[in-house]
């Protein structure tokens, strides 16, 4: 009791009105509540304070009240909804009731394209309300954020109502009608009056209703409990710090997703050695993929080894015996430190299929698209309209009591199947948001209409450089690229010290895009291809017209320009700095290698540029000619100067995707054909790249944005040494300059493709390289191991990669202070933020290099889809290739296809545990026997029939199936093992690709 | 970090405040009608009442006496009901006693003590009502009493807390961003000489921000400074237009 007068004035102590107020009239120093909320509406411009202005078309306000922050806040994050002005009262309710939704809608109001704003009514005089005795909290909050509401409108001089809305119905009938102006409404019916052209805004609503109540029907029934309880975070955390607990992110493995899972811990950089084994599903204990957990270790006794079987995405939990690796670290999750839920792309399986098909029938287990994830049990009344329709769904929560986490349907992706669906489906899947340009960048462009031409500024050309008559400049680029954003310049100076000056332009982005802008902020996340179309960074208007080095176009440029020793190539002198370049030529690969190779008059036709009478083509080629063939001498200096210290020649096994015009449909796939002229120009780009980075970290304003590429782990090169060995190699690992030599050897061999394979099992072992600030790595950390350089960034693509842009920045800013200049220091970030922009980059460039692959996936699986009509009913028009075993695993091989650039493995065990055995027409089927394994062969022996060997580099005959299975975890149907004789998987998106295998 | 947020994204701070935002300041001069000089102060929620005897004779052993100059003794206390948990404090704590000798130090460096020598001079000052920055509140009350009391100083004394969330100085820091743990400076600035009268830190702050924090510090201390002679002007006025 004597606590209770204390108490009282400490509660009431944080935000006191009155001291709000009278602080304007003692200490007027920085109040500036009325203007910042006014800028929220585009009638008062003027007064910008927070950067966000609601758009002009804005009809009414939508105030949700507290609990329809909390519950629905996704259906406001729709970006269909204008206008939303969150009350500072919902918003600490809702930081309040959970952490992740408080994240969520912190991250709705700081991004700039949303069309939410925070309004502090709790901070404002006239909407604030105090709380009466023996008011209940959720009736104070009602009247709390009306209020709000009231006086907002009022403020904005009744000019436009507000619309509250609250799913309490009590709410509605208590102020429905008490002021003109302010309506409140029930979330249902808003949305269905105010926004009938969005239906999936009141679908969404219902999907997170139906999420609620059952979640109030589970926590009522109160089941048994399947999980250990997690422990509370203080524990967790004193136990972490105590050595008790290792916290890490958890990762499933990728073939045995329902077994096996490691954690890794933050920091530790060996891979295979300090990681965590977390064995079976109790003892992950609802961790899902991407979460940061606490794991505790098992008695050392209880250790196992990682699993050495080759897994298969469709068959889980085999029981067969499996080989084991060496014993490691094994243990249990006692808690989960943070989660990392995402929205999921799922399919909901059949419904004679639906397991709970009991009270509640609406209640399904949808199918994540990633295997590593669980199944998600959400509740929707549209299970009819879902079928074989790829869904986003989300997680909510997992219970003790619950098997599977519950969720809740977000919307609808489309047919499964279709190219639009798979392609949404992989961008939702690596976190890759597409959204078109917001007006406010657009606002932000140049304007290059037909009315009004943009033109250069005569200002902004007089400080720079002019090459304009001086250089013959040319781009060289894939055949129709739209965005150049480099070209390339050789002038040969004929003076005393006879010299040539090779110049690399790159398009000066950064004067376009000004730090911090709106398109300099959405311009983060990179840009992403897949194989039929780009998702620009900038808008168009930029990338493809006015940074692009179009020929014949006066364009900014940033360029490196290197004075060359005319004989050794050696670089004497460099030179940076802001041009004014106009192209010449626009050459595509092809065109310029038919140049160099000395291709005549006929190619004239192909350059667009080469105008004029035959004589003058004649002439102009000529120069051309020679231009590209200095080029190309230059750079096979370079390269072979690189290649002598140790730069890596490493093989990806890329293929082009050709579309024959049907929408949907993949006509071919070939690998893509490797030009001299492409290395030529890779090898100009790694050269300005490295000569910047060099020409930053010299000068001393503060740290820099690097590329590093760290040396691999050594333990990763098993598999190429391995291989190497069985041909009578042997692979040095010990430097870059040692395996690039010992590869280089293996070119002698009689199997052309060997030295193929190697390289990309060398590539297999590399790590990834990575952005990083200067100060943040040791010196010796900061080389680039595949291109053997000490220093190296990313300067040449600026329109595609926003770190190209920061580094443009930063190159100017120290060119700039080289003058004397410091006018700019803004651009040198400090070490912290841009470490974090680093590893924000280095994220996004992960997950969109994934989603590139998966869709190259995705259009191989079409590929062979299309090419095979008529699987259902023979197994005779299989697409047959040759292939090549390079890697030996226990129950299997794994196997490339040159002529595809494919990689899959073909299991020689199937899932009853028979062998593959050869038939007489050189087929195989499957029959009971055993499967010996060895290092560098693999015996299997029928109990019937012949036993055969199958060794490293031995030619195989592959034929595909495209399997049509509209979802990934289903297991592989039994009636295609009866057509396939040995499976051969391509890991794939939708489709499981099978071979049957004969022997050459 | 679990826990309240300092600072939110819109640049508000627990209490509605922006960053750079005093709490409202509230004095009265002359409480007390038996001392020399009284005064009570609040800054938020945080109140103090501060009394100055003196200068007077040296009371208790003489051997304290200082030939050239007053000595100045200070006594802080917080009253029991000051915080949301009934505490006695008795006067022998250690915080207590650390607190009187801060403010020792920081009233010797500003009362002109080679004006009375072989004198004391008292300060008594207890916070009533704690809300953070205590040391702050006392050191103004300390300062409006003794302009109350009538005893010669350099200059005003003005003190202000200043905390660090977030990259960005919080000044006049109140319980609950204290007691987040960051690192919290209390400066004590004679405001226009800007001579440092006392400074401390708690918790780590690194270099780099240091000279934000106390430009952030030093414009506080100027504003409290402007809002205090209002006052004693104001009270003034109004004394001698009651004559």
């Amino acid at each position: 009791m004597r606590d209770n007068h204390a108490s009282s004035f400490r509660v009431r102590q944080s935000p006191t009105i009155s001291d709000t107020v009278q602080r304007i009239d003692q200490l007027n120093f920085s109040f500036q509540l009325f203007p910042a909320i006014a800028s929220y509406l585009h009638h008062f411009r003027s007064c910008t304070l927070l950067g966000k202005v609601l758009g002009a078309d804005l009809t009414h306000f939508l105030t949700p009240d507290c609990s329809v922050a909390l519950h629905y806040l996704e259906v406001l994050e729709l970006p269909q909804l204008h206008g939303v002005l969150f009350t500072h009262t919902a918003y600490q309710h809702v930081q309040h009731k959970s952490r992740r939704l408080y994240q969520r809608l912190r991250r709705l109001l700081n991004s700039p394209r949303s069309d939410c704003v925070l309004f502090a009514n709790e901070f404002q005089l006239g909407a604030y309300v105090d709380r009466q005795p023996s008011e209940d909290l959720v009736a104070w909050q009602a009247r709390s954020v009306y209020h709000a509401a009231v006086w907002y409108y009022n403020h904005l001089s009744k000019i436009i109502p507000v619309v509250m809305v609250t799913v309490d119905s009590a709410v509605v009938e208590k102020y429905g009608s008490a002021t003109e102006g302010v309506y409140v409404v029930p979330f249902q019916a808003y949305l269905e009056s105010f926004w009938p052209d969005v239906p999936e805004a009141s679908e969404f609503l219902v999907s997170l209703h139906q999420a609620l109540t059952a979640k109030e029907v589970e926590s009522c029934r109160g089941s048994k409990r399947e999980f250990a309880e997690h422990l509370p975070v203080d524990v967790l955390e004193a136990g972490i710090r105590a050595g008790l607990y290792i916290k890490g992110t958890l990762s499933m493995n990728k073939h045995k997703a329902h077994v096996e899972a490691f954690v890794r811990q933050p920091g530790l950089l060996s891979k295979d050695t300090d990681d965590v084994l977390v064995l079976g599903i109790k003892n992950r204990n609802r961790a899902i993929q991407g979460d940061v957990v606490a794991v505790e270790l098992l008695p050392r006794t209880e250790w196992q080894g990682r699993s050495l079987t080759l897994g298969d995405v469709g068959r889980d939990d085999c029981p067969q015996e499996e080989s084991h690796g060496e014993p490691m670290p094994t243990g249990r999750v006692v808690g989960i430190v943070q989660r990392n839920w995402r929205d999921y792309v799922a399919i909901l399986p059949p419904p004679e299929e639906g397991p709970t098909q009991g009270r509640q029938a609406q209640r399904l287990l949808a199918v994540p698209w990633d295997f590593r994830i669980p199944k998600i049990r959400i509740a929707t009344t549209q299970a009819a309209m879902l079928q074989d329709v790829r869904i986003v769904v989300r997680i909510d929560s997992w219970d003790s009591g619950s098997q599977y986490p519950n969720g809740h349907f977000v919307r609808a992706l489309g047919k499964a199947g279709e190219i639009e669906t798979e392609v949404a489906a992989i961008l939702i899947e690596w976190g890759i948001s597409v959204l078109p340009f917001s007006e406010a960048q657009l606002r932000e462009m140049p304007t290059d209409s037909p009315t009004s031409p943009w033109a250069l500024d005569p200002k902004e050309v007089a400080r720079r450089r002019d090459l304009r008559l001086s250089h013959l400049i040319f781009s060289i680029d894939p055949q129709g690229c739209e965005d150049v954003d480099d070209a390339l310049s050789i002038v040969q100076c004929d003076g005393l010290d006879s010299t040539i000056e090779m110049g690399v332009h790159i398009a000066d982005v950064t004067k376009f895009v000004p730090p911090g802008g709106p398109t300099d902020l959405e311009a983060l996340p990179p840009h992403t291809t897949s194989a039929d179309r780009r998702f620009d960074m900038l808008p168009p208007v930029l990338s493809s017209n006015l940074c692009s080095l179009r020929s014949g176009e006066d364009r900014y440029a940033v360029s490196v320009l290197w004075q060359l020793d005319k004989e050794t190539y050696e670089v004497k002198d460099v030179w940076f700095g802001r041009t004014v370049i106009r192209s010449t030529y626009k050459l595509s690969y092809e065109t310029a290698q038919a140049v160099i190779d000395g291709g005549h008059i006929e190619i004239a036709t192909e350059i667009p540029e080469l105008s004029g009478t035959e004589d003058e083509q004649q002439a102009r080629l000529g120069e051309l000619r020679d231009v590209l063939n200095i080029l190309t001498d230059v750079a096979r200096a370079w390269l072979c100067r690189r290649t002598a210290k140790g730069g890596l020649q490493l093989e990806g096994s890329e293929v082009r995707v050709e579309f024959d015009g049907v929408p949907g449909t993949v006509s071919g796939l070939t690998p893509k054909k490797a030009l001299e002229v492409h290395e030529t120009v890779a090898e100009c780009m790694i050269g300005a790249n490295a000569w910047v980075a060099q020409h930053l970290c010299k000068s001393l304003l503060g740290c820099t944005l690097l590329r590093r590429h760290p040396s691999p782990r050594p333990e990763l090169f098993g598999p190429l040494c391995n291989a190497a060995e069985s041909q009578g190699f042997h692979i040095d690992i010990s430097s870059n300059k040692a395996l690039s030599d010992s590869l280089e050897k293996t070119k002698d061999h009689g199997e052309p493709l060997l030295s193929r394979i190697l390289r990309m099992l060398a590539t297999q072992a590399m790590s990834n390289a990575l952005y990083c600030s200067s100060v943040s790595v040791p010196q010796h950390d900061l080389k680039h191991y595949g291109l053997a350089l000490p220093l190296y960034t990313h300067f040449t693509s600026p329109i595609r990669r926003y770190a190209d842009i920061l580094v443009h920045r930063q190159l100017l800013a120290v060119l700039a202070a080289e003058n004397g200049d410091f006018e700019d220091p803004e651009v040198m970030l400090s070490s912290t933020s841009l470490e974090e922009i680093c590893q924000h980059l280095n994220e996004r460039t992960r997950a969109a290099q994934k989603a590139q692959k998966d869709s190259v996936e995705l259009f191989q699986c079409l590929f062979f889809r299309d090419v095979n009509p008529g699987i259902e009913e023979s197994s005779t028009d299989h697409r047959v290739a040759d292939a090549l075993v390079f890697a030996i695993r226990a129950n299997g091989v794994l196997v490339f296809v040159p002529r595809f650039a494919l990689r899959g493995a073909i299991f020689l065990k199937d899932k009853e545990g028979r062998v593959a055995r050869l038939m007489a027409d050189g087929r195989c089927d499957f029959s009971h026997g055993s499967l010996i394994h060895k290092k560098h062969e693999i015996v299997s022996q029928p109990s019937d029939g012949q036993p055969f060997v199958l060794h490293l580099f031995d030619h195989v005959t592959v034929s595909f199936i495209a399997l049509h299975t509209t979802w990934r975890q289903m297991a592989v149907p039994l009636h295609y093992i009866f057509h396939a004789i040995i499976a051969f998987l391509i890991c794939s998106i939708f489709t499981t690709t099978w071979a049957d295998l004969k022997y050459l | 970090m679990a826990g309240v947020e300092l600072l939110s994204d819109q640049g508000y701070r627990v209490d509605g405040r922006r960053a750079s935002e005093l709490r409202r300041v509230q004095c009265r001069l002359g409480v007390l009608g038996q001392a020399d000089g009284s005064a009570l102060l609040q800054l938020g929620n945080t109140r103090a009442l501060a009394v100055v005897s003196g200068p007077h004779e040296i009371r208790g052993s003489k051997s304290k006496a200082l030939h050239d100059r007053a000595v100045v003794n200070c006594q802080y206390s917080m009253a029991t009901f000051s915080t949301a948990e009934r505490k006695r404090r008795p006067h022998g704590d250690r915080k207590s006693i650390e607190m009187s000798l801060h403010l020792r130090q920081t009233f010797e460096t500003a009362i002109l003590t080679q004006l009375f020598p072989r004198s004391q001079i008292d300060i008594f000052v207890q916070i009533l009502k704690s809300d953070g920055g205590n040391y702050c509140v006392c050191v103004n009350a300390a300062t409006m009493a003794l302009v109350d009391a009538g005893i010669p100083l350099q200059d005003y004394v003005c003190a202000c807390s200043v905390g660090f969330v977030d990259e960005t100085p919080l000044v006049d820091v109140c319980y609950a961003e204290e007691a987040a743990g960051g690192p919290v400076m209390a400066v004590a600035l004679l405001p226009r000489s800007e001579q440092v009268a006392f400074l401390s830190l708690d918790s780590r702050l690194h270099e780099d921000h240091l000279s934000g924090v106390m430009k952030a510090a030093t414009v506080a201390c100027r504003d409290l400074h402007a809002v205090l002679s209002r006052i004693v002007k104001e009270t003034l006025q109004e004394a001698t237009a009651g004559e």
